[in-house]
């Protein structure tokens, strides 16, 4: 019975505990420190990119909180101004580019190969140095930030500003750099999953079948890499404008001051759907669940998000109302920017209707749907507002705008992504998080976060601009200011709360079984938290619901081989069986890679010279990456 | 991974929480944007030579960290205010006009801080003005120290960003005064 693995074997030879072990034996990470840097398991780094994302939310919820404290009451001295500055630009810059789409395509990492039933994510080697480079760029506006080095400039580091005139020292280099890094491990991400989507879903998940939350990924994968390469051209060019001189944004030498903001705008406006699509998707996931039926109108919500997708690429002339642009050209981006929120009502209301023909279980993950809704909905109607000019010109940059983005990653993306988390805990830990904290979570970040964010709606009203260290006591804003800093920290006690639920439940929890909230999709077909190979034989899927049709029993696809890594390849629209193809082992070559990239990339804040030098490492690494190894993965 | 941490998780706390509040003592890019009124007091005694020329800087610069030639921002800095005070009418972009060049190597009173400061605080015969009366003590040691980058020999690690205008002379963050082509 101990059938030893011969060369060639398949898992329909094999029951179940031999298939395990054959199966453990090929595809489970080694242990040790080795194990550990050389994993290529996309469930690992999975884990990995969420911890590491909720950790840099927690050190910008601090900043948050300092400056909470500085405004707290006027002509305050908690904060010099340079400090300050700093820390509202680390404060938005964490928040954006090592949280907010990191964490989304973390959860993707993780749930996608899941949910759509293979064994690893595409590329698995491109995903473990994508987690490198993320947290090599993390750590260095971090660190830069902690030796009073951290950019100044605010998060979209307008020119001249973070120009070469005006941006002295190197701290505007560091934020351009941590750009470089955050991108690079974003388009690595977002590479694999368009990959993972398209080729490997399960034999019979046809285009309309797939998970909710997979479709927003792949939308969401698409924004990304049409997005990122603006912001990739726009940092590029601000470090060669500092350390080279060329003039990209120097108007005296027929550069454009401008053309920094619309390089920008055009990959910062889709970041927002970047942040917003996967948390519609998880809403889309999670809300069938919970309401006990199949979600309503499957097919307008995914033409909803691939609409909204097309449609993030037109409207970024909105953060721009106010530098003097043609009106007609401004009243175009106005009326694109009020059309996207069509397609988001549709989401809105597919999802009421679902509620609405469902019967609601007042779970955690539901409550943060709800709190989702109305915090939302409420940041879209003050997008509706700010994206008409005569109210723009008068409320941009004031604290209007604060409040009018906060409610709308907060609520559009945050308040989803905790509701994911409380879902999908139980997937990953194996454990459930405590029902009546994740109540008292809900409740008190639900209540906080109106307290502190609603006033701010106000104060730009009452004319506070933003990113001001300090106010005098006869703009009477004191009192609303105070009561914003006082509600800042219940908003804070809840995050605290639910960190530590998160901790406790971890090695404590409930334990969890295969589907504790009895859902339909695929990540639930297998263990909590599933084995290294994800699915011992890979699942058939028959209709958008596989666990809620046939009394959940599935049909199991053979015929691959058990004594090396692989997986089926399928295609695009039908998900037909066209080939197995073999999935790549540990190794430590990625990591490798990334410190070469590093080298390259922080020596070129200090000198040009660093790109050549710093070019044959990267290209060693590389080499040593691509060498091949005689293993059985690598046979035709 | 049940067993993740117990001491483990000490041992690395203990290590890394020390290290960055270590690191959180280093000031690589200290920005005081206006410094403490004694402190402020304190950089206006320079204690000159007899002739006027030459001198030691105040103690307090010293215990500052002497952070005026060596501070990127007090660098760029001097030069708004090289600007905004007017010091081009003469000077031109260094180059100099009615006033003396202040970049080809040549200083009539030595070109130490605690003399160039002496120069723009209290003015100097032949048409330099003082400027003890328009100026903070720190905007004229951030001045002092801009003037005196302008003209090094060496090059140095700390710079003004070059200006977003066209260039007269090479920038200051590309070569010394001494080997740059003048005019």
């Amino acid at each position: 019975m101990s059938a030893r693995i011969q060369d060639d074997q398949r898992d329909t030879d094999l029951a179940d505990a031999p298939l395990d072990a054959a199966l453990r034996r090929v595809w489970d990470t080694p242990r040790g420190v080795w194990g550990a840097l050389a994993t290529v398991d996309h469930k690992v780094i999975g884990r990995r990119y969420i911890a590491t994302a909720f950790v840099f939310l927690a050190f910008g919820g601090v900043l948050a909180l300092l400056m909470r404290w500085q405004l707290a009451r006027p002509e305050s001295r908690v904060l010099t101004p340079d400090l300050y500055n700093q820390i509202f630009t680390v404060h938005g810059t964490s928040m954006m580019f090592l949280f907010a789409v990191p964490v989304m395509e973390a959860m993707a990492v993780y749930l996608v190969p899941l949910m759509v039933g293979t064994r690893n994510i595409a590329f698995p080697r491109l995903n473990a140095f994508s987690y490198w480079m993320y947290l090599v760029g993390g750590i260095l506006l971090w660190g830069a930030f902690l030796v009073d080095m951290g950019p100044d400039i605010g998060w979209f580091a307008y020119v001249p500003l973070a120009g070469p005139q005006y941006g002295a020292g190197k701290r505007v280099d560091i934020w351009a750099q941590m750009i470089t890094f955050t991108e690079i491990s974003a388009l690595a991400v977002a590479v694999e999953i368009v990959v993972t989507v398209l080729k490997q879903r399960a034999p019979g998940m046809s285009l309309d079948r797939i998970p909710l939350f997979v479709w927003a990924m792949l939308v969401t994968s698409f924004i990304i890499i049409m997005a990122m390469p603006a912001v990739m051209v726009a940092s590029t060019a601000l470090i060669l404008d500092r350390l080279v001189g060329t003039h990209f944004f120097n108007p005296a030498e027929g550069g454009d001051v401008l053309l920094w903001q619309h390089l920008f705008w055009f990959f910062g406006h889709p970041e927002v759907y970047i942040i917003f699509l996967p948390a519609v998707g998880m809403i889309s996931s999670i809300l069938p669940t919970f309401v006990r039926r199949p979600i309503f109108g499957y097919l307008p919500l995914v033409l909803a998000m691939v609409s909204v997708g097309i449609l993030s690429f037109g409207l970024w002339v909105h953060h721009m109302f106010t530098t003097g642009l043609p009106r007609l050209g401004e009243s175009f981006f106005t009326a694109s920017s009020m059309a996207i929120a069509l397609p988001s009502g549709i989401q809105i209301f597919c999802w009421l209707a679902t509620i609405w023909y469902g019967r609601p279980v007042y779970r955690t993950p539901f409550l943060f749907i709800l709190a989702f809704f109305f915090t939302f909905i409420m940041g879209g109607m003050t997008g509706v507002m700010v994206a008409s000019v005569p109210l723009d010109t008068q409320l941009h940059d004031s604290y209007f705008v604060v409040a009018h983005f906060h409610y709308v990653l907060v609520g559009g993306a945050v308040f989803p992504l905790l509701g994911g988390v409380y879902y999908w805990f139980p997937k990953f830990t194996g454990r459930m998080m405590s029902e009546r904290v994740g109540k008292w979570v809900a409740g008190l970040l639900f209540a906080a976060f109106n307290f502190t964010f609603f006033p701010m709606h106000v104060l730009g009203l009452l004319g506070m601009p933003r990113r001001v260290y300090t106010y005098q006591l006869d703009m009477g804003w004191g009192g609303l200011n105070l009561f914003v800093s006082l509600s800042a920290v219940v908003l804070a006690a809840g995050f605290l709360l639910f960190f530590y639920d998160a901790v406790r439940s971890a090695r404590h929890g409930e334990p969890a079984g295969d589907n504790p909230w009895g859902a339909a999709t695929l990540e639930w077909a297998t263990a909590s938290p599933p084995p290294s190979y994800n699915f011992a034989r890979l699942p058939v899927v028959r209709s958008a619901n596989p666990l809620w049709e046939d009394d959940g029993v599935l049909p199991v696809a053979g015929g691959l081989r058990v004594d090396r890594r692989e997986l089926l390849v399928t295609t695009v629209g039908g998900a037909l069986p066209e080939a197995r193809e073999s999935s790549p082992r540990p190794t430590i070559w990625p990591l490798w890679s990334a410190l070469a990239t590093t080298a390259l990339l922080l020596g070129s804040i200090l000198t040009p010279w660093a790109v050549v030098w710093g070019a044959v490492p990267v290209t060693i690494a590389l080499i040593g990456w691509f060498w091949p190894g005689g293993r059985k993965e690598e046979e035709s | 991974m049940d067993r993740v941490g117990g001491w483990k998780d000490g041992v690395v706390l203990a290590v890394v929480l020390p290290a960055l509040v270590l690191l959180g003592g280093c000031r690589l890019e200290d920005r005081e944007t206006r410094p403490d009124p004694p402190v402020a007091q304190a950089l206006g005694q320079v204690a000159l030579m007899p002739n006027g020329i030459g001198g030691s800087p105040p103690e307090v610069y010293a215990a500052l960290g002497r952070p005026y030639r060596e501070s990127a921002f007090h660098l760029s800095q001097g030069k708004r205010l090289y600007e905004w005070f007017g010091c081009q009418a003469c000077h031109a972009d260094g180059q100099g006009g009615s006033g003396p060049s202040l970049i080809d190597g040549w200083w009539n009173y030595g070109p130490d801080l605690p003399t160039l400061y002496t120069t723009i605080h209290d003015g100097r015969p032949g048409g330099m003005p003082a400027f003890r009366d328009r100026m903070t003590r720190d905007q004229i040691w951030q001045l002092a120290a801009y003037v005196q980058a302008m003209g090094a020999y060496t090059g140095s690690l700390a710079a003004p960003g070059r200006s977003d205008r066209p260039q007269t002379r090479p920038a200051e963050n590309r070569l010394p005064a001494a080997s740059a082509p003048l005019r």
